[in-house]
């Protein structure tokens, strides 16, 4: 008996070796990815052409669903301006955008406009048209270097060298602060140094009131301590080491002192009780409760305070590390457009990149809550009265201005947001690890997966 | 006792096989001899083979683009570099992917012990309820949560585990205020927080398969126990847990697999945090291959996950196999 059992398990086992085998027979013909190789031609038109399209003309366009009101916007307002293009519009849940504009992307039939995540890897694959062309026959060369810089790339390192995409608005990142409760603990200017934000804080939290509405479960951390950093190792450097230039590196006495100032303030008590388990929604229901007065985060969070806490909400640029130093602040594309190098229509997708700063559109970004793309030479949009949109754009002038627009740490690399600055910000914030093996940590995941 | 199947083995290797097994062929040899029954064998494959496909198609053929992927680094788009065994080097020597292998046998014991003992429990004290619909109710309660999807749960559960949720609320209402936390923001207390998502939603699916399994037992068993005056906890342990044995393999086996493989739950409640506390190799697999872009790796660490699925299945499948 044991031996027919035997048997018959053999046969089965042999037959589900073979099939296996089979299988495996069958995909090894080449590496993979290797069908996909693309030539560069497509990628650097030179002959290229302003003119409006005399007959129809279909486009598609790909984005995340966070961004689908200010892109109907521009869309409908380009299509109104040029009858003859049509555009259609698909957007992504905002939290998959990362995993599948790359597939977008690759796709044998890509959207003529897409979402560019990253400019470096689109280039090193040649997935991306170059602009240059563009650029030089529109005359975008005049917009001010600092909002076209980021979507720059040359030898797979972004922040300088050809344009691959040109932004809808921007984003912008600095404090809220409850103006009712800044005002209780005597704030009547904005403090001018890190050092009068904390003697703020202090005062905050002598009032019973959490000082810094801070949340991260989702890295929320990362914004105060990006806004430190921006500050003292200053924008080159910063945004430097996200483009992954050359040797760049965060592993510096100054990212070690930023680092050390956020576990500082949340040991003090300045942040909320169990920081690392509260996430972005949790922490806009504590602003709203008016039991916090600074809150470190972003222009996207606008609106939403507009409708909870009408009137009551101040926003301001980070102080600078010390008094007078340089101002400055996280701000990127609210949506980057890109051209794929497989698009047939790159002259009518180029038409609507040009629109992106046109007078229209920059009111549109702003109507959506974002920074408008554009020169200073162009008239100013105009923001809803009492909306806390207006101390924004405000702060996005000086910065600009100081030439203070940083790109995200978190965008440095693909993984580095979810496997190093989350985690290791929580291990900061839970007192497990020191100022300095957070950097150190950071960095080398940095260059881990940079296979440096 | 044992059946022909007339599929596994080829008609040549039967005749030194035990006589049992020889009646059955002669009455197939009766009419046309081997061809007629290899005809068989192959009718057998045909019936086979749409479920067959599927299965290439579907399961071997992945499974064979992984394990080619494993040797290669590669971005997912672009052209791959073979990178030899140097992405399994890299799964074993990586202190975090070890990690996270471990925090998945930590996890085992909240969605497959915990769940188990707990429906061994609930089913024998269903067997015991006489009304039907009482007993309908409370079957129907029990395998609720198996029919929520496990991303769900996972975010109702982190409102509960929220620093206002009910479970804090819960607790201050007992007079526990001390122990209140922010549950999955602990490092400490995250990974239990998030194996009872699993306990409960993995004790529904046992429960019924238990039920299942003590309805077959036969009642005049039970009886005969209570006639000869052995207790509840007696007939528990002598009757109860024995007929139940393959019921309970099956229980460990889905729920063991689901603890190794686990992803909807971590990725919905913790994404891995805070610090690594809670990643698993189901979450790593994921953010490698579609966040990173690192195909290969990633490959390589689920190829690694699906042999030590198999490498603790195997032995538990064989030790509940039934005697």
């Amino acid at each position: 008996m044991s031996f027919r059992h035997n048997r018959s398990r053999l046969a089965g086992a042999s037959v589900a070796a073979g099939v296996v085998a089979a299988a495996l027979a069958l995909t090894a013909c080449g590496a993979p990815g290797s069908q996909s190789a693309n030539n560069g031609a497509a990628a650097n038109p030179t002959a290229v052409s302003t003119q409006a399209p005399t007959s129809p003309v279909k486009l598609t366009l790909y984005d995340g669903q966070g961004l689908k009101n200010i892109d109907d916007a521009l869309i409908a307002a380009f299509t109104k301006k040029y009858p003859t293009v049509t555009i259609t519009a698909t957007y992504d849940p905002d939290n998959v955008t990362t995993q599948n504009q790359p597939r977008q992307l690759a796709s044998a039939t890509p959207p003529d406009l897409i979402r560019v995540i990253s400019v470096a890897s689109g280039v090193k694959n040649n997935l991306l048209t170059n602009l240059d062309a563009y650029a030089t026959a529109y005359g975008w060369d005049k917009l001010p270097p600092s909002q076209l810089s980021q979507f720059r790339a040359s030898n797979g390192v972004a922040g300088s060298g050809s344009l691959y995409a040109k932004p809808s608005g921007f984003t912008m990142t600095g404090l809220y602060y409850n103006k009712d409760l800044a005002t209780g603990i005597g704030m009547t200017t904005p403090p001018a140094s890190i050092d009068e934000l904390t003697a703020l804080m202090a005062k905050a939290k002598a009032a019973g009131l959490t000082a810094m509405d801070v949340h991260n479960k989702e890295g929320g951390a990362i914004f105060p301590f990006q806004l430190l950093l921006n500050s003292s190792l200053g924008p080159t450097k910063v945004a430097a080491w996200v483009f992954n230039a050359a040797s760049a590196t965060i592993d510096t006495p100054e990212a070690v002192k930023a680092a050390q100032q956020v576990a500082d303030w949340n040991a003090a008590g300045y942040f909320p009780a169990g920081v690392n388990g509260l996430d972005a929604t949790a922490a806009d229901a504590l602003f709203a409760s008016n039991k916090a007065v600074f809150f470190p985060w972003g222009n996207w969070d606008a609106a939403n305070l507009d409708k909870t806490m009408a009137g009551k909400v101040g926003f301001m640029p980070m102080p600078p590390a010390t008094a007078g130093g340089q101002l400055a602040a996280m701000s990127d594309a609210a949506t980057s457009f890109g051209i794929p190098s497989k698009s047939s229509n790159k002259n009518a997708a180029a038409l609507f990149l040009n629109f992106l700063s046109s007078d229209e559109a920059r009111q549109i970004a702003l109507d959506n809550g974002f920074m408008p793309s554009g020169t200073g030479a162009q008239a100013a949009p105009t923001v809803k009265p009492g909306s806390v949109l207006t101390d924004v754009v405000a702060a996005f002038g000086k910065v600009s201005a100081a030439d203070g627009q940083v790109p995200f740490v978190q965008n440095a690399t693909a993984g580095i947001a979810n496997q190093a600055w989350n985690p290791e910000s929580q291990l900061l914030l839970g007192g497990k690890e020191s100022a300095q093996q957070f950097v150190t940590n950071v960095q080398a995941k940095y260059k881990d997966e940079l296979g440096r | 006792m044992s059946t022909v199947d007339g599929m596994t083995a080829p008609a040549g290797a039967v005749s030194d096989a035990a006589p049992v097994r020889r009646r059955p062929r002669r009455r197939t040899g009766a009419a046309g001899g081997p061809s007629l029954r290899r005809r068989a064998a192959w009718a057998g494959w045909l019936f086979a083979l749409p479920a067959l496909v599927m299965y290439a198609v579907f399961e071997l053929y992945p499974i064979g683009t992984a394990v080619q992927y494993s040797l290669y680094n590669w971005d997912g788009i672009g052209v791959a570099t073979p990178a030899g065994l140097r992405n399994y080097v890299k799964v074993f020597t990586e202190p975090q992917l070890l990690a996270s292998i471990i925090h998945s046998f930590i996890l085992i014991a909240f969605f497959s012990f915990l769940p188990v003992i707990l429906a061994l429990i609930v089913a024998s004290i269903v067997r015991e309820i006489r009304s039907q619909f009482a007993g309908g109710v409370a079957r129907t309660l029990m395998f609720l949560p198996q029919i929520i999807p496990g991303a769900a749960s996972a975010i109702a559960w982190t409102w509960m585990y929220s620093p206002h949720g009910v479970v804090n609320q819960l607790l201050s209402g007992l007079g526990l205020g001390s122990w209140q936390k922010t549950w999955l923001g602990d490092f400490t207390w995250a990974l239990p927080s998030v194996g009872i998502i699993g306990t409960w939603l993995a004790t529904g699916l046992c429960t019924l398969l238990l039920l299942a399994g003590i309805g077959k037992i036969d009642t005049s068993i039970y009886e005969a126990a209570m006639i000869d005056g052995a207790s509840r906890i007696q007939q528990f342990f002598a009757i109860t847990l024995p007929g139940l044995r393959r019921e309970i393999g099956v229980c460990i086996t889905i729920t063991i697999i689901s603890a190794l493989a686990s992803f909807d739950v971590v990725f919905m409640s913790t994404q891995g945090g805070p610090g690594y506390s809670t990643m698993v190799p189901g979450v790593q697999v994921y953010q490698l291959a579609f966040t990173e872009n690192r195909v290969g790796l990633s490959s390589a660490l689920a190829i690694v996950l699906s042999a030590l699925v198999l490498l603790i299945i195997l032995p538990i499948q064989r030790f509940f196999r039934e005697r």
